[in-house]
């Protein structure tokens, strides 16, 4: 009741607000902010009550409030807020990297390898074989000449493949999980970050021979991405011993140390042309590893001071991306292929799970933190349109229908794993 | 290199250099400031050395008015109404005498060189004059910390003093809120512009309704985690709401703040997560002040600024004593205690800045000047007056 109450007053209010006022574009982006921030945290606590995770909530809350329904938060506000979501992904890519210890990657570094390579390789053939086998019910595929077909199909396998760190991080913080299910879940999204990188561009140039883009985007040769990886892993290291001396030698203003570096890192990683999570992933990681435990727990709490609202707005951002009517639109297509894509997560990470010999809850449960997909899909998904405007924009079409669907479907399954796993702080194992 | 990446590099070094030497300053000559980050901001602005262009500073109005909103409800939190109570009633009448009498006194003087000097007419010089007020209203308990330890005071004229800054703080935050607010030119999207003082309810209104908000918002929760997403959303609303209107946002902000402190069952951690944020914000305002100053009206601007700035000294000793005689507190306090709250601190700042926000033109930017010049070169003594106010005034340990 309370919380109907707070929504209904936060509604009407901002909507007398911007039907009223003169004000421009910052102004109306600022409201944006403060009302996502509230809105979306007391959608996330009303959902909290039917056991969901709170994130659902703020997806729910984007996309009720955005653009393509209520329109509380317009579009240009939405675009407004991109630096905030900006933001986010940095904070987010630090703290994943911090969560990592060297220890644990020098361990099982091997076994994480072993789960992505086969869910991720069997995922991408289920997906390409189904669009393929479907290619003559999807409307902007019929008739087409058969290289197009491949290439989208290609595409199509290598977007499905792209999990989200962010979904898993935040889990991880909503519910205080850090057993084996909540790390290893962490240590296979954070390896298929690069993974996907690599094996995107790759398919990215096998399409681009079968159909030649005609949009103004280029994808660079070898030599680029070779030094979009490397050159991550570099100027992360970089960044992260800058932190870690930071932290020995000044250890003041942590909160705005955090924002500084989150942002500092994303325009360092696009000056120098490597790949931006993954500098900041790299970062985060040398920095805790590098410095002493106190100080490394000192900023990562800082982080997750600053990042806490950040955090909820970025969710209720990517919420407001999600285009109902398009997943409506699209559903026919969109739910077999979501179907196969969990089961073949499923399948394949039970496969890599017992090469990599795992224990029984991990294998059991670690396949649920896959489902999830958010910001980097998205963000792969318009490089194809942008190179391929003749079909890239339906097929972006039916990704983002997906994607919203991994999006909500994705933190059920993982809170509910992590539950039934005993690693939600104050919870015990399911029998 | 982009730009983005050059301001946050010179930003973040020039600000640890800053931030040192402010310490060292600090030590060695009792200046307790947080003046060099202004005159930071002013280095790099569009104006001096042009690493911040005049779209990056465009681009961080959003942050600049968060900020202001912060400031705001800072001040509003500083009146947790059971701890007051308990303060003697003699050290409000003082404080508030004072303050108001500052007020009218300044913001007269400047509507006299603004009508007389400028030849600004009246109804343009009426808002400005009242900022100006405001503007010399505000004081900075910053040097009576420093001062007070130094000399292990802690008596009836330092009670005071903190009494007395709290207040003006209060006044001039209140009174700029109600002026920009009654006087409010800006368009909206109604059958009929809103009255004065529809404005004026509508400016509190804003406050209070955030201030309910949150209250709702937070019920009993003691995790400041989730405390400190509610302030900022609602601070956050709040700013955003009375940008949005063509308002200040102090005012509402100082409404949630004060609505906090009285309502909340954990006042004590919403103050420690206000607190959090407090530096780091208030750095980010005075960086971005000094980058976003305009010198406002060429040449005679100036002959306003260089009256206005002693005219405000003066008046703050007279006001002080005039308030302590009409209270009977004169003999406690000293004849010279105002020169205890010539300092002027950042909401000075704050205030001139919001001014430039709402109402950007070259006289907003001579009152916006005004107020750095006050700042500049009050902020440097103010802690040493402080201290031989204390020496002399008979503040001595309780």
């Amino acid at each position: 009741m309370r919380r109907t109450l707070i929504l209904l007053i936060l509604l009407a209010g901002v909507q007398i607000v911007l039907t009223f006022g003169g004000g421009g574009e910052k102004s109306e982006t600022l409201l944006a902010l403060g009302f996502l921030i509230l809105a979306a945290y007391t959608v996330g606590e009303i959902v909290a009550r039917f056991r969901l995770p709170k994130l659902v909530g703020y997806l729910l809350a984007g996309t009720l409030f955005g653009p393509y329904l209520l329109g509380t938060v317009s579009e240009r506000a939405a675009a407004g807020l991109e630096p905030v979501s900006t933001l986010a992904i940095a904070l987010i890519a630090f703290l994943a990297g911090a969560e990592l210890r060297w220890e644990e990657v020098r361990d099982r570094g091997g076994a994480f390898l072993r789960i992505l390579s086969v869910e991720m390789g069997l995922t991408f053939v289920v997906l390409t074989g189904l669009f393929l086998a479907s290619a003559r019910f999807i409307p902007f595929l019929a008739g087409a000449d058969p290289r197009m077909i491949l290439a989208a199909a290609l595409l199509f396998g290598a977007l499905g493949i792209v999990h989200s760190p962010a979904v898993t991080l935040a889990l991880m913080s909503e519910t205080g999980a850090r057993g084996p299910v909540a790390r290893t879940t962490l240590g296979v999204v954070l390896l298929s970050d690069v993974v996907v990188v690599i094996f995107f561009s790759l398919v990215f140039a096998v399409a681009r021979g079968l159909v030649p883009p005609a949009g103004e985007l280029q994808a660079g040769g070898m030599g680029a991405l070779v030094w979009e990886i490397s050159g991550a892993l570099l100027v992360g290291t970089l960044l992260g011993a800058v932190v870690a001396l930071y932290l020995r030698f000044v250890r003041q203003e942590l909160m705005l140390f955090a924002v500084l570096i989150a942002f500092f890192g994303i325009e360092i990683a696009y000056w120098a042309g490597t790949e931006k999570l993954l500098t900041l992933l790299t970062a985060g990681f040398v920095a805790e590893n590098v410095s002493q435990r106190e100080d490394g727990e000192a900023l990562r709490h800082a982080m997750e001071r600053s990042a806490a609202p950040v955090f909820v707005v970025f969710f209720a951002l990517s919420g407001a991306r999600i285009d109902p009517w398009l997943v409506a639109a699209s559903i026919g297509i969109v739910i077999p292929m979501v179907v196969a894509r969990i089961g073949s997560i499923w399948a394949g990470t039970q496969f890599g799970a017992r090469w990599a010999r795992v224990g029984a809850m991990e294998r059991r449960h670690v396949w649920t933190g896959l489902v999830a997909q958010a910001g980097v899909a998205i963000g792969l998904a318009n490089l194809v349109s942008e190179a391929w405007p003749a079909f890239g924009g339906e097929l972006q079409s039916i990704v983002l229908a997906m994607i919203a669907v991994n999006q909500l479907l994705g933190p059920i399954l993982y809170r509910r794993a992590l539950g039934s796993a005993g690693e939600v702080v104050g919870s015990a194992p399911a029998p | 290199m982009s730009t983005a990446l050059i301001l946050t590099l010179v930003v973040a070094g020039a600000w640890l250099a800053a931030h040192v030497a402010s310490e060292w300053l600090a030590r060695r000559f009792l200046i307790i400031s947080g003046a060099e980050y202004l005159v930071l901001g002013l280095l790099l602005g569009p104006r001096v050395g042009g690493f911040i262009d005049t779209s990056a500073v465009d681009a961080f109005t959003p942050l600049m008015i968060l900020s202001l909103g912060w400031v705001g409800t800072m001040i509003g939190a500083q009146f947790p109404l059971a701890q007051l109570t308990r303060v003697p009633a003699a050290l409000f009448r003082v404080g508030f005498g004072q303050a108001l009498l500052t007020f009218l006194l300044v913001g007269g003087f400047a509507l006299a060189l603004l009508l007389g000097i400028a030849e600004i007419p009246i109804g343009e010089a009426l808002l400005p004059s009242l900022a100006l007020g405001a503007i010399g209203t505000a004081s900075t308990p910053a040097g009576i910390g420093a001062a007070a330890a130094t000399l292990r005071a802690r008596g009836a004229l330092v009670r005071q003093i903190e009494v007395a800054t709290g207040v003006d703080a209060l006044v001039a935050v209140v009174l700029f809120g109600l002026s920009t607010a009654v006087l409010n030119t800006a368009a909206v999207m109604a059958p009929r512009p809103p009255t004065p003082t529809e404005w004026g309810v509508i400016a509190i209104a804003i406050g209070v309704l955030s201030g309910i908000l949150f209250h709702l918002f937070i019920g009993e929760e003691e995790q400041v985690d989730r405390l400190f997403i509610a302030m900022g959303g609602a601070v956050l609303l709040a700013s955003g709401a009375a940008a949005h209107l063509g308002l200040s946002p102090l005012l509402p902000a100082a409404l949630i703040g004060g609505i906090l402190v009285n309502s909340a069952r954990n006042a004590a951690a919403i103050r420690q997560v206000l607190i959090a944020l407090e530096r780091p914000l208030y750095f980010v305002l005075l960086i971005f002040a000094g980058a976003a100053w305009d010198p406002g009206i060429p040449g005679i601007g100036w002959v306003l600024i260089l009256l206005f700035v002693p005219f405000r000294m003066l008046t703050r000793i007279v006001s002080a004593r005039a308030a302590a005689r009409l209270a009977g507190e004169q003999e406690a306090l000293g004849p010279s205690w105002g020169r205890a709250l010539v300092g002027q601190g950042g909401l000075a700042i704050a205030i001139g800045l919001n001014f430039a926000l709402i109402a950007p033109g070259p006289v907003s930017g001579s009152v916006f000047t005004a107020a750095i010049v006050s700042v500049l070169f009050t902020d440097v003594f103010s802690a040493r007056l402080t201290r031989t106010v204390l020496r002399n005034g008979g503040g001595g340990p309780a």
